[in-house]
């Protein structure tokens, strides 16, 4: 959590997207940014990219405000996935309240997604977060390729684990919102055990989620 | 030994104030230029809907005519300050200058604020290198206090194990030297075994030798009892000595006897040896001439002086000196023993003795093959010696050490090997 200043009635989350290099991260949060009702969001900020590799994040913020007049704030970061920029990947996790993880569907990939994910949970530990605790949500992306790694294997692989998994493409745009919704609802959770916030600042798990993910009307 | 820096934690996307972002001297420039359009005022206002830059005059007695335009500036999505523009009277494309300066000023505000993120993220890798410069650096220190006190443990486990090595070496010198009592015994049975080996076949041979002897007198009794004629006692018993061989018999038992005789002599020189080294007689102390005794001993070591042996002395008069005389008088014919066995001809020998104040000092050089550098330290101890088992007790020395010692002297070896060896004897008289 960034911030919650009660006073002032205001609370900052943060929720960040994670995963190898070119995995689609950046490619999630434009295709949210398309999707996304404009008045509910912010405008998506891309700090300098190389050829499409983030350098330092992607940032694309939300706004909801509860009828108890509680503003909430949720900030969605995506990470540099390339190994070299680990530190800045550290920077980033610090005080995220839900991480989402991108992983790339095709097979070649899967040895690097497990990096990438033992690299999260390492970076998670050193930031002080319990990645037990924290909501977090699978994306395997880029369905549209061939040679990927079957949705039936990636269920039997992750269900036992309880999390959401879901299948996507970022290119294509589907899947993306239903990722995005699953990681708000499992935010709402966590945070709703450790704030109350439905009995103490009537925010309403539906209305919240139901808000940061509207679509445009097409 | 924990000095942690003063910590400015950077969180990533931090929520900031506009002040954090924009600064007056950098919109300025920007609101002025509304100004030369003819807008009376331009202000930018905070979140808090405080001034933080603001131009031109306050149009507050032109009621009426007077229009006001806000917009809001926004940071990361979020309308965080507001654009004031203000005219007293109408003027076109307000509306659009306006639009035109809120985009600017957005523009910069965003820009900003990339520039700080990026930043912040350079900040936050570069305090946690720094950090782990400090806590590298912590732990090095960690690790240089452990070795110092490793270092100082090891100082007291050197002593430690030093003194531990000593008595460990003072063990094995007590082993060594009942390992050398073991090779004295050895020797020592060597040196009586032989002439007790001969002393007791020689006596067989006797005992043999003395029947026969018996016999020879029992036919003279025999032959004398019947009355024989002398010519007939002759004739007989002269075949009968033949057949005995009675003449050999008793040149052979001279020999025999003598040989055993030596045999016993030499046992006994071991014995009292032996019994002078371990102090067995309680010898009475008594007055000594050295002086005189020194001659003695040089004299009587004449006939086993090597060839062409070469004896200088110089023995000044001595007061007397009361010790146990045989034991002294064994101390330097040990000395001069070895002094006579050092070389195996062209001997050069010199002895000197004097008095200085109340001690008694004598040297002994010789010119022979001197003792090897690593052997010197050994010289003392029992049973020491270089010669084979059997030629030597190797108590020569030690007896003679024992001996001054008891006496309240001492003694020193000089040595060379190949050149010579000098011993030096310190007797204290009176
Ligand atoms: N075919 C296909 N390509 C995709 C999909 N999602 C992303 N890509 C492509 O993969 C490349 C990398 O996408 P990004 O979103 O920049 O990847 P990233 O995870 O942000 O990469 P880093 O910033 O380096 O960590 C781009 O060329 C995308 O067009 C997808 O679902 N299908
Ligand atoms: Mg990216």
């Amino acid at each position: 959590m960034i911030e919650f200043d009660e006073a002032q009635k205001r609370l900052v989350l943060k929720l960040v997207y994670y995963g190898p290099a070119l995995s689609g991260k950046t490619t999630n949060l434009l295709c949210l940014h398309d999707t996304l009702q404009q008045d509910g969001r912010g405008e998506l900020m891309m700090l300098d990219t190389t050829e499409d590799r983030t350098i330092y994040f992607d940032l694309l913020p939300f706004f909801y405000v509860a009828p108890s007049g509680l503003k909430i704030k949720l900030k969605v970061y995506t990470v540099p996935g390339q190994v070299r920029h680990d530190a800045t990947r550290k920077a980033v996790l610090q005080r995220a309240d839900g991480v989402v993880f991108i992983a790339d569907s095709q097979i070649s990939q899967q040895s690097i997604n497990a990096e990438s994910f033992a690299n999260l949970e390492q970076n998670l530990s050193l930031v002080g977060l319990d990645l037990e605790k924290l909501p977090l949500v699978i994306q395997f992306n880029k369905r549209d390729l061939s040679e990927l790694v079957t949705e039936e294997e990636l269920r039997t692989t992750w269900e036992p684990t309880g999390l959401p998994v879901l299948m996507a493409s970022a290119l294509q745009g589907w899947g993306v919102l239903e990722t995005f919704q699953a990681a708000v609802e499992g935010l709402f959770d966590s945070l709703d055990q450790k704030l109350q916030l439905l009995e103490r600042f009537q925010v309403d798990r539906d209305d919240f989620v139901a808000t940061l993910t509207k679509a445009k009307k097409l | 030994m924990t000095e942690s820096p003063t910590h400015i934690e950077f969180i990533i996307g931090e929520e900031k104030r506009l002040s954090d972002i924009v600064g007056k001297l950098e919109i300025e420039p920007l609101l002025r230029s509304a100004l030369k359009l003819g807008i009376n005022r331009v202000a930018l206002l905070d979140e808090d809907e405080r001034v933080l830059v603001a131009l031109g005059e306050s149009i507050v007695e032109q009621q009426g005519m007077c229009s006001e335009i806000r917009l809001p500036i926004l940071v990361e999505g979020e309308p965080k300050g507001t654009l004031l523009l203000a005219s007293a009277g109408q003027i076109p494309g307000l509306e659009a200058i306006a639009r035109l300066l809120q985009d600017s000023l957005q523009l910069t505000v965003t820009n900003n604020l990339k520039r700080m993120l990026t930043t912040e993220v350079h900040t936050s890798i570069v305090q946690e290198s720094y950090e782990q410069l400090v806590s590298t650096n912590h732990r090095l220190m960690e690790s240089e206090r452990r070795y110092r006190t490793l270092a100082r443990d090891l100082e007291i486990k050197v002593k430690e194990r030093t003194a531990e090595l000593q008595q460990a070496y003072q063990r094995m010198l007590q082993q060594e030297k009942l390992a050398a009592v073991g090779q004295l015994a050895a020797g020592m049975a060597h040196e009586i075994n032989t002439p007790l080996g001969f002393i007791h076949s020689n006596l067989n041979s006797f005992a043999k030798y003395q029947n026969r002897m018996a016999e020879m007198l029992g036919l003279y009794r025999l032959l004398l009892a019947k009355e024989t004629s002398p010519e007939t006692i002759k004739q007989q018993t002269e075949q009968r000595w033949k057949e005995l061989k009675l003449d050999f018999l008793l040149e052979d038992s001279g020999v025999l006897l003598g040989q055993s005789l030596e045999g016993a002599d030499r046992i006994a020189t071991i014995v009292a040896q032996l019994k002078g080294f371990a102090h067995l007689d309680g010898m009475e102390q008594q007055s000594m001439d050295l002086q005189h005794e020194l001659k003695q001993l040089l004299a009587g070591l004449a006939p086993q002086l090597p060839p062409n042996s070469r004896i200088t002395t110089d023995l000044q008069p001595l007061p007397p000196l009361v010790c146990r005389v045989p034991l002294l008088l064994q101390a330097f014919a040990n000395i001069l023993d070895n002094a006579i066995k050092s070389r195996s001809e062209g001997l050069e020998l010199t002895v000197y003795a004097r008095q200085e104040s109340d001690l008694i000092l004598v040297a002994i050089s010789d010119n022979g093959c001197g003792i090897p550098a690593e052997n010197l330290p050994h010289i003392f101890e029992p049973f020491f010696t270089t010669r084979p088992v059997g030629s030597g007790s190797g108590m020569g020395l030690t007896v003679a050490r024992e001996a001054i010692i008891g006496a309240g002297g001492s003694i020193e070896v000089e040595s060379l090997a190949g050149q010579g060896t000098t011993c030096r004897v310190t007797l204290p008289h009176g």
